[in-house]
């Protein structure tokens, strides 16, 4: 008789977990987007003859059926949970935990995609920079892994060099080292990013090395919505949201930043952003191939050209203090062939700023 | 469709279950036929034909070779039936194959066809020709229904990866079968087990598996950790995808033959054959060695029989040299175990488990390589014969992450948690327990598959290719 109980439980507790969420994925309503993993949803695909005889419509229906499905977070956490402390998984598809902080395995260093990066920076400094008296800079970011990894025991990349790696390949430029400034600190435990107002130190030896002071005057200000930086949908596990701070200073209240995009001025900061998909887009409104920030109390006519991912986005506000005008280039947008329909290069200072995972991953360049 | 997939578990399962359930007796073949075309042509919409095309030769062969039983023209009928079967297999599986080797010998450039291999050939071209053949032995009847011919060749739970059912075993179940709750509840678990082995196990040692190929900075420790990694991983696939089929064939109220027992414990390779794929070696026994003569021939013949039988075997697996020299391999093993070596081996417990272990291990880094070479590659970065570091960061950094699931593959590779199980239901204290923790265990299962379906894509079963 038990054993009857059991069986009849088993079969009960069954049919409840499959028809219960079949009747629940047919009948909820369909999510356009995923806000924890910052995509768009796979939608019902449309049934037609030569999308069933090919098979397409099967694996849109599959794509559909992962994505919609009920409790779709929640159980992208339980396999995490499974993963990480279950199983004692290191990571979980390659995000992994550290001392509260966040990060995602990247290595090795993939000396081609460095190749890559650099000779699209050359391009721009033999099209328009070569034979001028513009100083050119350069500067690499290092991703969190830099800080994380060894103590993690993971992989990562081979950060010095990368570092020779490219100042070889970019003689032309004088190579900042921005390293000794930061730690794991200064970025964002659940974002790939570093923290504005943990940034001003390396802010201060960047402009140094350029020439320019900056009076490290900054007031303090927490933003209201809380931040899930990137990792935070990818981690998929069940953490606190972040504060999100920015500084402000009174050589900053005058700046406008024009985006060539819109033809508009766009504010330094956006609080709306903030709370939206991507919460970093909140400095200089995020993915922007070509803004202008311009500084009328600038004490200086010295301007910046600054070649840029979007660590650029948070340090440009400081920068800005010490420049008539600094023009955020991304050519992750805009194609440097283009440059010079926007940009007249004459005598302007320039800085290629970017982050070891974006040379480690440069296809996106231009 | 895969069975470790969400349409299948939260789709098709529960709509075909409710359908089969609430139809009467006399339509649940149909049911099940009309499930089973879906569940085929939901993947291969294109190929259905071919698996028509052979189950119909199947049958119209299998009605004359009946009419013309004892008759030298029901010969010629099996003969016609086998060359069908196996030039329809030939075709998809081993055309280009044949033609590469041929233009690699005469130097010729002969196009190659670039059929794709139709999902689960293998199975169904063995299922056909084991009916047949039974037909012709008198072993079973002809099956005079079409329906119910192919809902048994077709049936979705074995379709595609096994294991082969005999039709002389399952026949009688196609015209009665009974349908209970302990039934239901013993699949139910049996395919938890299963859909657990496949995507807790199979497909996180897959993602080990996949991190060593993509590897920038291979190590010896690393070459070995995806060796023993990969022979776990194909036998929780494989295993997992046998019971799943054996689960379902429970709930639909079918009984198929078991397909593996605890390989991973023989003492001998001719254990372990006894124990891996067990309708593959039984069918290639019953249905190629000893019509070939067996072991009741003279010495250089059985040997020639044992080599023709796993080349043959090898070569089942695919079409590529690497699956003819690990079939050749076991062939090798088998003739050394037969000749000289299992007096020994049965004399020396630990060492023959090792043994076995071992060679398993380096057969499966053949079965896995892309190539003849690539294998000797693998083997000799195993032995230190490429120069590689002991180990490095990343090696060490996957051993530690994978660990847990290593250790806990390697117990589940062998009947422990069965006793223990077993142990436990029987327990004057425990088996109180048992009968509540069962149905929430199936069920906690049952949710973290999910959970890891909804997260990850990495789901391919190894033996759809076959």
């Amino acid at each position: 008789m038990p054993e009857k109980r059991k069986d009849m439980a088993l079969v009960a507790l069954t049919c409840i977990f499959l028809y219960g969420f079949l009747l629940w994925a047919v009948l909820k309503p369909v999510d356009a987007q995923s806000a924890s993993e910052r995509r768009p949803l796979a939608a019902p695909p449309a049934a037609s003859w030569n999308a069933v005889f090919s098979g397409v419509y099967m694996t849109d229906f599959e794509k559909y059926a992962l994505d919609q499905f009920p409790l779709r977070d929640k159980l992208r956490t339980v396999k995490a949970l499974t993963a990480l402390y279950a199983f004692r998984q290191k990571d979980n598809n390659g995000v992994y935990l550290q001392d509260g902080y966040i990060s995602k395995l990247d290595y090795p260093l993939d000396l081609r995609s460095v190749d890559y990066a650099a000779s699209r920076f050359r391009y721009v400094y033999e099209q328009y920079l070569a034979g001028k008296d513009m100083a050119v800079y350069l500067s690499v970011i290092p991703d969190k892994n830099y800080y994380m990894a060894a103590e993690h025991g993971a992989p990562a990349l081979d950060y010095a060099g990368l570092a020779d790696a490219l100042g070889a390949r970019l003689d032309f430029a004088q190579y900042i080292d921005l390293f000794p400034f930061l730690e794991l600190s200064d970025y964002y435990r659940t974002d790939s990013h570093w923290r504005q107002e943990n940034i001003t130190d390396a802010a201060q030896h960047l402009a140094g090395q350029m020439g320019v002071t900056l009076s490290a005057g900054y007031t303090r200000h927490l933003a209201e919505a809380p931040f899930y930086g990137v990792y935070y949908g990818q981690a998929a596990l069940p953490l606190p949201g972040e504060e999100l701070y920015y500084l402000s200073h009174a050589a900053l209240e005058d700046c406008r930043v024009y985006d060539y995009e819109t033809g508009m001025n766009i504010p330094l900061y956006d609080p709306e952003q903030a709370a939206g998909r991507d919460p970093y887009a909140f400095f200089l409104a995020g993915p922007k191939s070509l803004l202008k920030i311009e500084n009328p109390q600038a004490t200086t006519g010295k301007e910046l050209i600054l070649f840029r991912d979007s660590f650029g986005s948070s340090i440009a506000p400081l920068l800005a203090e010490g420049y008539a005008s600094i023009t955020l280039v991304d050519i992750r947008y805009i194609s440097p062939s283009m440059l010079g329909r926007f940009i007249s290069f004459t005598d302007q200072d320039v800085l290629f700023l970017y982050s070891a995972s974006v040379l480690n991953n440069s296809k996106t360049i231009k | 469709m895969l069975f470790s997939s969400i349409s299948f578990l939260f789709y098709f399962l529960p709509v075909v279950a409710a359908l089969y359930y609430a139809s009467p007796r006399r339509l649940k073949n149909s049911v099940l036929l009309a499930a089973s075309l879906f569940f085929y042509g939901w993947g291969e919409p294109r190929y259905l034909a071919f698996m028509l095309l052979s189950i119909t030769q199947g049958y119209v062969f299998g009605l004359l070779i009946e009419k013309y039983r004892g008759k030298g023209r029901s010969k010629a009928l099996l003969t016609a039936s086998v060359l069908f079967s196996l030039l329809l297999l030939g075709y998809c599986k081993y055309a280009d194959f044949f033609i590469s080797n041929f233009n690699r010998a005469t130097g010729l450039s002969l196009p190659l066809l670039k059929i794709a291999l139709p999902v689960g050939i293998s199975f169904y071209t063995f299922q056909v020709l084991s009916y047949t053949v039974d037909v012709y032995r008198g072993i079973a009847p002809a099956q005079r229904n079409y329906v119910d011919l192919t809902a048994y060749i077709a049936m979705f739970p074995q379709l595609v990866a096994g294991p082969i059912v005999r039709y002389a075993d399952i026949a009688g179940q196609l015209r009665s079968r009974t349908h209970s709750l302990s039934g239901a509840a013993r699949g139910i678990r049996r395919f938890t087990i299963g859909l657990s082995k496949k995507v807790l196990v199979a497909n996180q040692l897959g993602a080990l598996v996949a991190a060593f190929k993509e590897s920038a900075e291979p190590s010896v420790l690393f070459c070995w950790l995806y060796a023993a990694a990969y022979m776990l991983h194909i036998y929780f696939d494989f295993s997992g995808y046998s019971d799943m089929a054996i689960g379902l064939g429970y709930v639909f109220g079918f009984r198929f033959p078991e397909n593996f027992d605890y390989p991973y414990i023989s003492r001998s390779i001719t254990e372990f054959w006894r124990r891996w794929h067990i309708s593959l070696g039984t069918w290639f026994r019953d249905y190629l060695y000893i019509p070939l003569g067996g072991n009741r021939v003279g010495k250089p013949r059985w040997l020639f029989n044992i080599a023709v039988v796993w080349a043959a075997t090898g070569l089942w697996h695919g079409a590529a040299w690497n699956f003819a020299l690990w079939g050749l391999l076991f062939a090798a093993l088998l003739m050394l175990e037969k000749l000289w070596l299992s007096q020994w081996l049965n004399r020396h417990r630990a060492v023959s488990r090792l043994y076995v272990l071992f060679l398993v291990m380096i057969s499966f880094v053949i079965f896995d390589a892309e190539s003849v070479a690539a294998a000797f590659s693998h083997i000799s970065a195993m032995f230190g014969g490429r120069a590689l570091p002991v180990f490095t960061v990343e090696s060490v950094y996957y051993l530690k992450s994978y660990l847990v699931i290593l250790v806990l593959a390697l117990l589940g590779a062998t009947p422990l948690p069965k006793k223990l199980a077993a142990r436990a239901e029987k327990g004057r204290y425990t088996q109180a327990a048992c009968h509540i923790a069962e149905p929430a265990v199936c069920l906690a299962l049952l949710t973290v598959c999910t959970a890891y379906l909804i997260d990850g894509s990495f789901n391919p079963f190894l033996y759809f290719r076959f």
